[in-house]
């Protein structure tokens, strides 16, 4: 269907407008549906630092679908868990 | 080496970031001093430990390619055989050659390539296209000679400036339930907010008719001795 089509069904003249509100129904959508899944790959990296295991989500996500780590022993991605609460720190580790 | 990732590490979200913990104990026994000991259900977690190329990866839903060039439904060519060449031009554009004669693409086309050795991903579609031939720019491909079974599907492209010839990148089904968000918008707009309720009923109505759709279940239930037949 085109963005006219979809104007003329809807009886509205601004084109601008009507392409703002289409992409707010396809955020909406994509919201409460899986119609189109998007894929990104992070590099892992060896924790030195306290906050190293922090990882910046896809910029343009509108909702999570799962995560995955890379298994090195058969290059395949597997699905990891959530933790429903952050881990409490306990004491520090100074002698590995 | 990560093994057992399924088992071993964990996952946190916090606001816009993600969080990552791998289990202590189990595969690993080493403990990374700077991050000290967590503790979660009786289990101690650690930071990753090792570097991973292309080690986490995310799928989610985005505002993806919302406008196309074509209907999605006339998006329809597709080729499969094992009769399909890649050809590294040098200089010259790079081609696809199939022995078969079976491409039904036209110049500009984004074409999907899977089963191939090394050239899978998207790519569009330069030059004169025809039933044997496919051309894309220079550099593009690995050389790559037939023999494995490759599949070239047609997808849709997109349209970075949309205007009122662009096509909405859903199906039937979900560019009407498009047509009913942009009415309860504009009855929005008017104080309508009767009429806005009834077309976000009608927007959602038509998800949820998509979706089953594309779920299709029985369900059958035994009859009680004492119901109306």
């Amino acid at each position: 269907m085109t963005v006219l089509e979809a104007m003329e069904r809807a009886n509205l003249k601004e084109t601008t407008l009507a392409i703002a509100w289409i992409k707010d129904a396809i955020h909406q959508i994509q919201s409460s549906t899986k119609e189109k899944i998007k894929s990104s790959k992070q590099d892992i990296i060896k924790s030195v630092d306290s906050d190293d295991n922090v990882y910046i989500l896809p910029a343009d996500m509108i909702s999570l679908n799962n995560v995955s780590i890379k298994d090195t022993s058969d290059s395949k991605y597997k699905k990891i868990r959530r933790l429903t609460h952050q881990p409490e720190y306990l004491i520090e580790d100074s002698s590995p | 080496m990560s093994v057992n990732v399924s088992r071993e590490w964990y996952y946190f979200l916090r606001g816009r970031e993600i969080l990552l913990y791998k289990l202590l104990g189990g595969s690993s026994t080493e403990r990374v001093t700077q991050s000290g000991v967590f503790s979660t259900r009786s289990h101690e977690l650690m930071y990753p430990n090792e570097d991973i190329e292309d080690g986490l990866r995310v799928e989610y839903t985005a505002l993806n390619e919302p406008f196309v060039t074509e209907a999605l439904e006339s998006t329809t060519s597709k080729t499969s055989g094992i009769t399909i060449a890649f050809v590294d031009g040098g200089v010259s554009s790079d081609t696809i050659t199939d022995t078969a004669s079976g491409f039904n693409f036209t110049d500009g086309d984004k074409i999907r390539v899977q089963g191939s050795t090394s050239n899978d991903g998207d790519y569009t579609l330069s030059g004169t296209a025809n039933t044997g031939t496919l051309t894309v720019a220079t550099g593009t491909f690995t050389a790559e000679t037939a023999g494995e079974r490759i599949t070239i599907t047609q997808i849709p492209k997109e349209v970075a400036s949309p205007d009122e010839t662009s096509h909405i990148n859903l199906n039937k089904m979900l560019s009407l339930a498009v047509v009913d968000y942009v009415k309860a918008m504009k009855a929005d707009r008017n104080g309508e907010l009767d009429k806005k309720e009834y077309y976000m009923k009608e927007f959602y109505s038509k998800l949820g008719d998509n979706e089953s759709n594309i779920r299709k279940i029985s369900m059958s239930f035994p009859s009680s001795p004492f119901a109306v037949r």
